[in-house]
């Protein structure tokens, strides 16, 4: 039911939240030249300086886990973490992200994609895995969220 | 290029570690650890989940998953099972382990497991080394008070990759409500023969759809096994699956 209502929210326009960058946001740019490029703002619910990757989707892949381009490899790619206990191949929901902007920009999910969210914790309507979520248009400017819980969710009760 | 150093807080990982208790060669391309947690305590996993081992490169660090493929009521050092692949550097890595040597892992994670107390049939559908985390489902299942009928379909390329082979027949034998289907099939069409097989039980067989179906296996062909049995009528949330 509830993957049913985020492809039904899938159409939705998620405004613009805390436009202009913070002073504080540490600006990864990958390569620099006249191309446009797309930016991924990456915002941590733990408190995490924010950060923003600017990159050429045209030069994906930048790493080797998660779909080419994906906010996953985007991520990776540029030194920054994001937990992917399955290896980025579409198989649990630890590298869960909520994207604040730019939702509409990202490929389309695949129904496992979908099947997967159905279980995690925390689903959003805008809720992406990032090891899926490929970004390919050059002019994206995507604001996603790391939810505090994606981070080892169970690890700390894992011993008896 | 300009990269940084992961942030600190979000790149901290509650990592636990595990020393190699045994090895067990299945096949010579097929391989079992037995791992038990240095810290002495006893792992908690829920049927069907996996770990996400560190995998320590000469060049980089990966986390690579791996199904446990033992029970959690069984207190004794927990099982992961993996084969051989192309180009697989984890698993490489793995293979090199020795008794004594110790990894990291992280976890447990997935939510390929159990729906809770199933009131009819439960459908299990396996490919190789696809039966790691359905092997405790399996256990978890039988050891429900419910007698519902439970039917594994099983497949590998030849005799030597049907791994648990005597456990599975054992436990035909003494569970009156657990039938086993072991299935030879070239690797190039084993997903075809599964989906005759699922085809013919599952949707021909008869008008029920209300069982829950669990599938495991390597490569797209779990997809369209999925897609097979949801297209037949079967609840989006009633077929499970986790492909590798």
């Amino acid at each position: 039911m509830m993957a049913k209502i985020r492809r039904r929210c899938k159409r939705r326009c998620f405004g613009l939240r805390g436009d202009g960058f913070a002073e504080s946001t540490q600006r990864i740019i990958s390569i620099a030249n006249l191309n446009p490029m797309a930016k991924l703002r990456i915002q941590f619910e733990n408190g995490d300086p924010e950060k923003l990757i600017e990159f050429d989707p045209a030069k994906a892949p930048f790493h080797h886990d998660g779909k080419p381009g994906s906010i996953l490899d985007v991520m990776l790619g540029h030194g920054i973490h994001l937990e992917h206990a399955c290896g980025g191949n579409c198989a649990c929901t630890t590298c869960h992200v909520i994207v604040k902007q730019g939702f509409n920009k990202l490929g389309e999910s695949s129904d496992q994609e979908e099947d997967l969210l159905d279980r995690a914790p925390g689903l959003t309507p805008t809720s992406r895995l990032g090891c899926q979520a490929v970004i390919e248009d050059p002019n994206a400017e995507i604001v996603v969220v790391v939810p505090r819980y994606t981070i080892n969710q169970v690890s700390e009760a894992a011993e008896e | 290029m300009t990269t940084d150093a992961p942030p600190a807080a979000s790149s901290k990982r509650t990592t636990l570690n595990a020393r190699v208790e045994k090895i067990f060669d299945h096949a010579s391309d097929t391989r079992s650890l037995f791992l038990s947690l240095t810290s002495g305590k006893h792992l908690r996993f829920v049927p069907g989940q996996f770990i996400s081992i560190t995998i320590p490169l000469a060049d980089e660090t990966r986390s690579r998953p791996y199904s446990i493929a033992s029970d959690p009521e069984d207190r004794s050092p927990f099982e992961i099972c993996f084969n051989r692949v192309a180009g697989g550097r984890g698993v490489a890595w793995l293979f090199d382990r020795s008794v004594g040597d110790t990894l990291d892992f992280s976890g447990p994670f997935g939510t390929f497991t159990l729906a809770p107390e199933p009131d009819s049939e439960e459908g299990f559908i396996a490919e190789g080394t696809g039966i790691a985390p359905i092997r405790p489902m399996l256990k978890q299942a039988l050891a429900a008070p419910s007698a519902a009928k439970i039917h594994l379909i099983y497949a590998a390329s030849d005799r030597q990759h049907i791994l648990y082979a005597a456990e599975l027949d054992a436990l035909a034998r003494s569970a009156p409500n657990f039938s086993y289907e072991p299935v030879i099939a070239p690797a190039e069409s084993i997903y075809d023969r599964l989906s005759e097989l699922a085809q013919t039980r599952w949707i021909a067989g008869d008008q029920d759809r209300t069982r829950h179906l669990y599938i495991c296996g390597v490569g797209k062909g779990v997809l369209r096994l999925r897609d097979l049995l949801r297209g037949a009528g079967y609840e989006r949330r009633a077929v499970h699956y986790e492909q590798w």
